[in-house]
């Protein structure tokens, strides 16, 4: 039992691991049809991971409407908007448009998720301001260079800026546009590339552990 | 004008001034839009796999290659099929651990790819863009050789400041000082570009409000607002009073 419950899984791992990096410095037929394969596998296997998360939200949201719990009724709009859009999807086949004609899972599209979608994350705007203004209290002189930073990347993004900068520093004979350009280029690039290459090594090592099942993590428990 | 465009006008305003009032204090009608947004989130990403991987990928090539007897290309979509099946056992607690066949796969192969990409892009070509402008350092104008000195140094400061291994003392803490200068530069520049694309979305979403707020959508966003303002007002004057007494 335990050849099928740990050993197979493992050997798994490090099969496709090794092949799958392999192929990436192996220059051959072969190895590009392997590529091939296997992505349109990853693709396979990662759409019933969906599945997984699905059935998990339906069954979290079918027991709050079984125990009745508070805000139990919220939950059936989870299966509502569900239904919608599937309707929507088996209706049109899984097409936007048909011969330039919008279709209704177009229409649920443009004016159900869509306006859901980017008015939820567009709301954060409104957060990012309070944030800002807790996180841009300059108590220190890194805390002066994150305000600067922010203030010339939002500056130099807006006609506003561009005009108070003229207002101001006309005769250094710069736009605030060349500033921001030269945050991103320079400075800023510098301190994403530090934690570029950090986050590179740690994902290089954390890959050999879980290609030699040293790290197991996402085995579960037995 | 369509009346599938007019509803799809006071669909689309009802749910966006939905999640704005928010803003003012959570209420049921952000809740269900909230909700709602779960549910068609969800629909809208599994019709994708469906129609995209499940029917491309799994369904037609399944019947042509069942047709034309080909056994290669059926076992090729046959195991990664099985595999992805094999992860909804994970709400069968006694054979759950087959849901590890298809874990495994998936972490192999995202370790795999992970690996040579991240060392490529994120390690090597770093490494690459920090030092290649000193190859050419004679056709470098002084500016340019500030920048390229800027960036070399910056990025080796603040590869001090997440190197461990040595006590940060002395010139090593120094360096990773100077490296956290560089830091702040980079978060708050990464903050001022997210500010920007948080407010580009919200100009979207007054644009969509003001167009929809015309006659020829009937005013679907001045009703919708009146509406809402109208049950904000009874609640705080009426139902919250009703509800006080009744307790």
């Amino acid at each position: 039992m335990n050849l099928i419950k740990k050993h197979i899984p493992l050997a798994i791992v490090f099969v496709f691991g090794i092949m799958t990096l392999a192929s990436y410095y192996v220059p051959h037929r072969k190895s590009e049809n392997y590529l091939e394969w296997i992505n349109i596998w990853q693709n396979i296997v990662a759409a019933f991971a969906l599945f997984l998360g699905a059935i998990s939200l339906f069954y979290a949201h079918y027991k709050k409407i079984e125990r009745k719990v508070d805000g139990w009724g919220y939950s059936l709009f989870v299966y509502f908007g569900f239904l919608v859009i599937m309707v929507a999807a088996i209706v049109s086949d899984g097409k936007i448009s048909d011969n330039g004609k919008i279709t209704f899972l177009g229409w649920s599209f443009n004016n159900i998720y869509n306006p859901l979608s980017a008015t939820m994350f567009s709301v954060l705007a409104f957060f990012i301001i309070s944030t800002a203004y807790r996180s841009f209290r300059i108590k220190s002189f890194p805390a002066f260079l994150l305000f600067i930073a922010g203030l010339v990347l939002m500056l130099g993004n807006i006609p506003l800026g561009e005009i108070i900068w003229d207002k101001l520093f006309a005769w250094t004979n710069t736009t605030i546009a060349d500033i921001k350009n030269w945050i991103i280029s320079v400075p800023s690039t510098a301190g994403k590339r530090g934690i570029m290459i950090g986050i590179a090594i740690g994902a290089a090592v954390t890959s050999l552990k879980i290609i030699f099942g040293i790290e197991r993590g996402y085995m579960g428990k037995d | 004008m369509e009346f599938s465009t007019i509803l799809g006008a006071w669909v689309a305003a009802g749910l966006t001034l939905f999640i704005f009032s928010f803003l003012y204090k959570d209420n049921p009608f952000f809740k269900a839009a909230e909700h709602l947004y779960i549910g068609a989130g969800l629909a809208w990403h599994i019709q994708l796999i469906i129609y995209k991987i499940i029917k491309v990928k799994v369904w037609e090539p399944m019947k042509v290659a069942w047709a034309s007897g080909n056994w290669f290309t059926i076992w090729m979509i046959i195991i990664p099929t099985i595999l992805g099946l094999s992860l909804i056992t994970q709400f069968i607690p006694r054979i759950s651990w087959l849901s590890r066949y298809g874990f495994t796969f998936m972490m192999g192969y995202s370790a795999g790819l992970a690996l040579p990409a991240g060392l490529a892009t994120d390690f090597t070509n770093q490494i690459l863009g920090t030092i290649e402008p000193f190859a050419n350092i004679v056709n470098l104008t002084p500016g340019q050789l500030i920048n390229a000195l800027i960036l070399l140094i910056g990025s080796i400061s603040v590869l001090f400041y997440f190197f461990f291994s040595i006590e940060h003392k002395g010139a090593v803490k120094k360096i990773s000082n100077f490296g956290i200068y560089f830091l702040m530069i980079y978060f708050g520049a990464s903050f001022g570009n997210t500010v920007m694309a948080r407010f580009s979305l919200l100009y979207g979403r007054f644009d969509l409000l003001v167009r929809y707020s015309n006659a020829q959508y009937f005013y679907a966003t001045n009703w919708i607002i009146v509406g809402l303002v109208i049950y904000f007002l009874l609640e705080k004057f009426v139902l919250n009073k009703v509800i006080a007494k009744n307790s």
